[in-house]
């Protein structure tokens, strides 16, 4: 971890009360200023929160918002829902993955987009629905798809 | 002090007493996989489910496990109902499902006349019921150098990373208190490995059997102020030491005596 990573780290830390409660509300902070939790970032929460590692871990690994692998940055989520799935939800997520070279769960060499799926996200009527970077788009034409990702 | 029926008749118990303490001070064969009197209940295989009533639910009763259920007066419990036995046999049955190759539930499926699973069993099971002994015990101990990895059908037990554990002592308490014995270690004369951590044993000074993991022993002086002695022998020569010092006095007593 370089010394910039470290004073984000710290920063994150005196946010919070150095207890054991705020073990996910720190986790969600690195996630969201690194794209993933670095090992040593968490580490360095179990030691600063006074939480055994292995919770700090049991945690991070028990939720599917929390990364341990790096992630680009921009993600790109495709909803497979059953409403998304009959709109063509599989060809959308064809087009993303011969589009960017990656499969689901993956991120591009460059670190620039990373590919998910989604179950539901609760935009049925939007079908199919894909998500980039927290923006939703909604009635996606596969033929659309990889522009909406690039231009964002 | 409480007063509750189990099975017909009327029993003390403590105030705030689980349930499945008081059966098993009776003597009422009920099995239970995850509970141990040094973690607290948590109810995760649920065998030791029983049935409850109380005389004022005029005939109405509710199924609950008894290791997380605190007495309360004028309880009914009943531990032997046909209904009770039935859920307890979808359980062992799907526990059977769970660990195939687990003699501990083999043998708890034939005492309850389950000799093949009804279910699909799990395909490259590892006998883990998920009971989280394991991880309680050793958060007992202060250590907490395991948890639940991952969730669902993932889940595994395992130290982070899945690396050797760093606050792992090698005491052993994880794999001792697991009801299905999933834990593998193994001992060499001077060395200790579990978890992929090998540690350095203390072999007693007289007969040069293993006492105790190093770690293990300076977490114990540090914590529990257990002098460093102690350690140096183990317990088969420390009772013969204590017999020896005893027969001597004892000789001693005698020889002023005559």
């Amino acid at each position: 971890m370089t010394r910039q990573d470290l004073t984000k780290l710290t920063a994150i830390f005196d946010h919070y009360p150095t207890d054991a409660g705020s073990l996910i509300g720190v986790l969600q902070d690195i996630q969201r200023e690194f794209h993933y939790l670095p090992r040593e970032a968490m580490t360095k929460t179990a030691e600063t929160l006074g939480v055994p590692l292995s919770k700090v871990y049991s945690v991070a690994t028990f939720y599917n918002a929390f990364s341990l692998t790096p992630r680009g940055d921009t993600i790109v989520r495709v909803c497979k829902g059953t409403a998304c799935h009959i709109k063509g939800a599989d060809l959308l997520l064809d087009q993303l993955e011969s589009g960017l070279g990656i499969k689901p769960g993956e991120t591009t060499e460059d670190m620039k987009y990373t590919l998910e799926v989604v179950n539901c996200v609760g935009a049925c009527a939007m079908a199919p629905v894909m998500i980039v970077n927290n923006k939703y788009h909604g009635n996606v034409a596969c033929n659309r798809a990889l522009k909406l990702v690039k231009k964002d | 002090m409480v007063h509750i029926t189990i099975n017909g008749k009327v029993v003390k118990a403590a105030e705030g007493e689980m349930l499945l303490t008081v059966l098993k001070r009776e003597g009422i064969d009920i099995p239970a996989l995850c509970h141990h009197e040094a973690i607290e209940p948590t109810g995760n295989c649920r065998l030791c489910m029983v049935e409850i009533s109380r005389a004022e639910w005029e005939g109405w009763k509710k199924h609950v496990t008894s290791c997380l259920y605190p007495v309360e007066d004028g309880l009914i419990v009943n531990t032997h109902t046909p209904e009770v036995i039935e859920i307890r046999k979808t359980i062992i049955d799907l526990q059977l499902a769970n660990c195939p190759d687990s003699d501990v539930i083999q043998k708890m499926a034939e005492e309850y006349g389950i000799y093949k699973t009804s279910y699909e069993t799990v395909p490259e099971g590892d006998n883990c019921i998920m009971c989280y002994a394991c991880t309680r015990i050793c958060e007992v101990l202060g250590k907490s150098a395991i948890s639940a990895v991952m969730r669902g059908h993932k889940k595994v037990i395992a130290p982070p990373f899945g690396e050797e554990p760093p606050d792992c002592i090698g005491c052993l308490a994880c794999a001792q208190i697991c009801p299905t014995n999933v834990i593998p270690w193994t001992d060499t004369d001077s060395t200790r490995t579990i978890w992929k951590k090998t540690f350095d044993l203390i072999t007693c000074t007289s007969c040069g059997k293993a006492v105790i993991t190093k770690d293990f022993a300076e977490y114990l002086m540090a914590q529990r102020q257990i002098p460093k002695e102690y350690f140096e022998t183990c317990d088969e020569c420390k009772r013969m030491a204590t017999a020896r010092k005893m027969g001597e006095i004892v000789t001693k007593a005698q020889e002023a005596a005559l």
